[in-house]
């Protein structure tokens, strides 16, 4: 070990702690850098494009097109059975995928 | 009767050669250490898996006539050998830098300030040790404590003072682990209530570009500037890069669980076996011990203090909270400024706004030691 350059306290922490920002200072822009010449960042967003035309999706014939009684009875019971109580407002049928639903049946089974 | 004399000289030879024959009151207490820190891994849970190997090292250092530090090679001259010649300390960073997450300073490298900001807790220690009588290199090992950065403070200190790296490494993991005590009170003191309910922005994302280059280019930038931390520095962005490659994913699990766990076991054994009755049954552990909680006080005040005034600089946009993360014991100064900003304002996650200056506080503490062992040695 060589004889240190200053041996006074608080010029070793005065140098060092100017040393230590310049350095991350320099990494901060570095990254800034990195960001800036960045080939896959996403764009920044376009004006949004004019909204399609709304077209009217039929509804098809087996969707209720009004909420049964017993239905809503059916919900409200198993709600009631997990500890849910509140107020039914609406009830909207999900659009259901066979596939998926066929595939979670099979999990279960397995 | 001959059958007794040959008897009774043998049992004397075991007895003479036995560590009984040349226990000392000093071997005694360093076993109660010993005890005592295993007590605290285990039944307190600090920090187990560091302090848990280091009090169990603490123990075998202080069995007498062991040899374990004489001619021939053996295990545990084999352990210290990789603490002498600073082996453990990069290759437990390889494990961190598999471990750490960029990405919150990646999104916002402003934060990057507030773990400079920390670093201060390391200068105020090493001039609060040269007050005490300390020399400067001792100082300098002495402070790093403050960094909460235990591969570190092992790197420094072997490097600057190997005679008191028992005491040292002792000091910095028994603060890491008590940083979730420690912080909260110079956080509520530092800080406001309304300062303590900001609730930050979320982050920006952060492409994979990004997250690929920069260790490269952090390794790069910073090797070539302090070359005697490219070890550290190097490990801890080479894991990094296993990690997000994305295509080294074997290299990433290894650095991180195997690798990374046979290395601490080493690592920490290694420590406490450096404490031996003769080096650290003196005054100077008691000033270490006292100049560490310094320390972690002064770092933990140096970034609330900066965080505080860029909340003021960016009109209410920053946690003065995060600030306190900026020395780095990652993560766990991080959830310690989760847990304070959700005790002020339930809701308020602040963990992945923490973790910025946190990984900022790793490369800031090694950074300091560069330019400490730069100037010093």
């Amino acid at each position: 070990m060589h004889q240190p350059v200053t041996t006074n306290p608080f010029i070793i922490m005065l140098i060092n702690m100017t040393v230590v920002f310049l350095v991350l200072i320099a990494l901060m822009y570095l990254i800034k850098l990195i960001h800036y010449i960045d080939p896959t960042k996403p764009k920044a967003k376009e004006a949004p494009a004019p909204s399609p035309v709304v077209q009217e999706v039929a509804i098809p014939d087996n969707v209720p097109q009004k909420n049964d009684d017993e239905v809503v009875a059916a919900i409200m019971a198993a709600l009631s059975s997990m500890g849910e109580y509140g107020t039914v407002k609406a009830i909207r049928p999900i659009n259901r995928e066979g596939w998926k639903q066929s595939g979670r049946v099979q999990n279960m089974n397995f | 009767m001959e059958f007794v004399n040959a008897f009774v000289v043998s049992l004397q030879s075991v007895w003479n050669d036995s560590g009984f024959a040349s226990f000392t009151g000093g071997h005694g207490i360093m076993i109660l250490v010993g005890l005592i820190l295993l007590y605290l891994a285990i039944v307190k849970e600090f920090e187990p898996l560091l302090l848990g190997p280091i009090a169990f090292g603490c123990i075998l250092a202080n069995i007498p006539c062991t040899g374990f530090f004489g001619e021939e090679m053996n295990v545990m001259k084999a352990i210290n050998f990789g603490i002498k010649f600073e082996i453990f300390p990069p290759l437990i960073f390889l494990g961190i830098g598999a471990m750490t997450d960029f990405s919150p300073l990646l999104a916002r490298p402003i934060t990057l300030m507030l773990g400079a900001a920390a670093q201060i807790g390391v200068f105020v220690a090493l001039a609060g040790a040269m007050l005490l009588g300390f020399s400067v290199h001792e100082a300098a090992a002495i402070g790093i404590i403050g960094g909460a950065d235990g591969p570190t403070s092992i790197y420094l200190s072997t490097k600057l003072a190997p005679h008191l790296l028992g005491a040292i490494a002792v000091a910095a993991y028994s603060y890491m682990s008590l940083v979730p005590l420690i912080q909260p009170p110079v956080m509520m003191m530092l800080t406001s209530q309304k300062e303590r309910e900001i609730t930050m922005e979320n982050l920006r994302p952060v492409t994979r570009f990004e997250r690929i280059v920069f260790p490269i280019v952090a390794t790069i930038f910073i090797s070539l500037l302090l070359p005697s931390i490219a070890a550290l520095l190097g490990c801890l962005m080479l894991g990094n890069l296993f990690r997000e490659s994305g295509v080294m994913d074997r290299l990433s699990d290894t650095a991180q669980n195997a690798l990374c766990n046979m290395v601490t076991i080493f690592l920490a054994t290694g420590t406490g076996m450096t404490m031996s009755a003769e080096s650290f049954l003196v005054k100077e552990t008691l000033l270490i011990i006292v100049l560490g909680l310094v320390a972690f006080i002064g770092g933990t005040a140096g970034g609330l203090i900066l965080g505080k005034i860029m909340s003021k600089a960016t009109g209410g946009k920053i946690n003065p909270l995060i600030g306190s993360a900026g020395v780095s014991a990652v993560p766990m100064a991080a959830r310690v400024s989760q847990m304070v900003g959700m005790k002020s304002k339930p809701g308020n996650y602040l963990l992945m706004h923490a973790m910025g200056p946190n990984v900022a506080g790793v490369i800031g503490t090694a950074v300091a030691a560069g330019t400490m062992l730069a100037m010093l040695k």
